[in-house]
């Protein structure tokens, strides 16, 4: 250690040395490689030129399709697409609704309801028979 | 969306280029291989990760792998300046070594650390992080690696515990 202090106080400043004297290529080498390097595209810029490229068509096209209410007319188209696939695929009968204002109003019958319309019924027949009963047969 | 490593690239190239010189050379075999780092960062930039560190720290761990390929291909000619090795050249102890040369003596561990961080000018922290080591290790390392360049420029031989610390890569 003592002895690398040394030598730099004896002015070899090595490390200044060794930079000094660093190895530099030729120019036209230099030059070269890098004209090499620069005339091959990196992915990464292909790829992004490629993406902004995608989405420039994408951004026109919608544009295009705007102007001409062509959005509005897909989604409709769409719509009835569906509504048309919905019903070939449905196959099953109408659909009865159980509860509507009909059916609360004249819907099924009570017991004790039913239990006076049969009382009806047979006062009627009784009727009917007390009076075929009371009129002279028919003769003709 | 993934930051490019390579966005700029001109100071890259010359801090991946002096890395690659401290630890081969200057010369062809460095642009070589700095040209090759590039290929390969080309070739997986998409796989940078930002969170796990720098641009820079990302091609320096591609260039090592240049580097490592580098040695296990087979020489194809080899020169009088490539063949010969350091330690021979440097036989005659009268010639005093300029700074390069005294860099080329150094051995691997400590050539990796001159150049990471005087080549690529990497701080001891990023260091710790491409080497997988402690950033105290890595300090110390670095002052002894430079204790035995300035020897090496003095016109000494590193001293004997010095090479057996360089011959011991967990102590650096």
């Amino acid at each position: 250690m003592r002895g690398f202090f040394r030598s730099r106080d004896e002015g070899l400043d090595l490390e200044r040395e060794l930079r000094a004297s660093r190895p530099q290529p030729r120019d036209e080498f230099v030059q070269m490689v890098e004209g090499r390097v620069r005339e091959t595209p990196s992915r990464a810029t292909r790829g992004g030129f490629r993406i902004a490229f995608v989405g420039a068509i994408t951004a026109c096209m919608l544009f295009a399709l705007a102007a001409v209410g062509g959005l509005g007319q897909a989604a409709s188209a769409v719509g009835d697409v569906a509504v048309t696939a919905q019903r070939i695929v449905n196959t099953q009968g109408p659909t009865i609704v159980k509860k509507s204002s009909a059916a609360s109003q004249y819907g099924k019958p009570t017991k004790k309801k039913i239990k006076k319309k049969v009382k009806a019924k047979k006062k009627v027949k009784a009727k009917r028979q007390v009076r075929r009963a009371g009129r002279p047969r028919f003769t003709g | 969306m993934a930051r490019d490593p390579l966005a700029d690239p001109g100071p890259l190239i010359r801090r991946i280029y002096a890395y690659v010189a401290y630890r081969v050379g200057e010369g062809a075999e460095a642009e070589d291989l700095t040209s090759e780092t590039f290929e390969r960062a080309l070739r997986y930039r998409g796989s940078y990760d930002p969170r796990r560190g720098e641009p820079v720290a990302w091609l320096i761990g591609i260039a090592r792998r240049c580097i490592e390929g580098a040695r296990l291909r087979p020489e194809p000619v080899a020169t009088a300046k490539e063949t010969a090795d350091p330690l021979d050249v440097e036989g005659s102890t009268i010639e005093r070594l300029t700074l390069a040369q005294a860099v080329e003596r150094l051995d691997e561990r400590d050539r990796e650390l001159i150049a990471l961080r005087y080549g690529s000018d990497l701080s001891a922290r990023q260091i710790a992080e491409v080497l997988d080591l402690r950033t105290n290790a890595v300090e110390v390392a670095l002052h002894r690696a430079l204790a035995r360049l300035r020897k090496l420029l003095e016109g000494e031989e590193p001293a004997q515990s010095d090479m057996r610390l360089r011959e011991r890569p967990s102590t650096l």
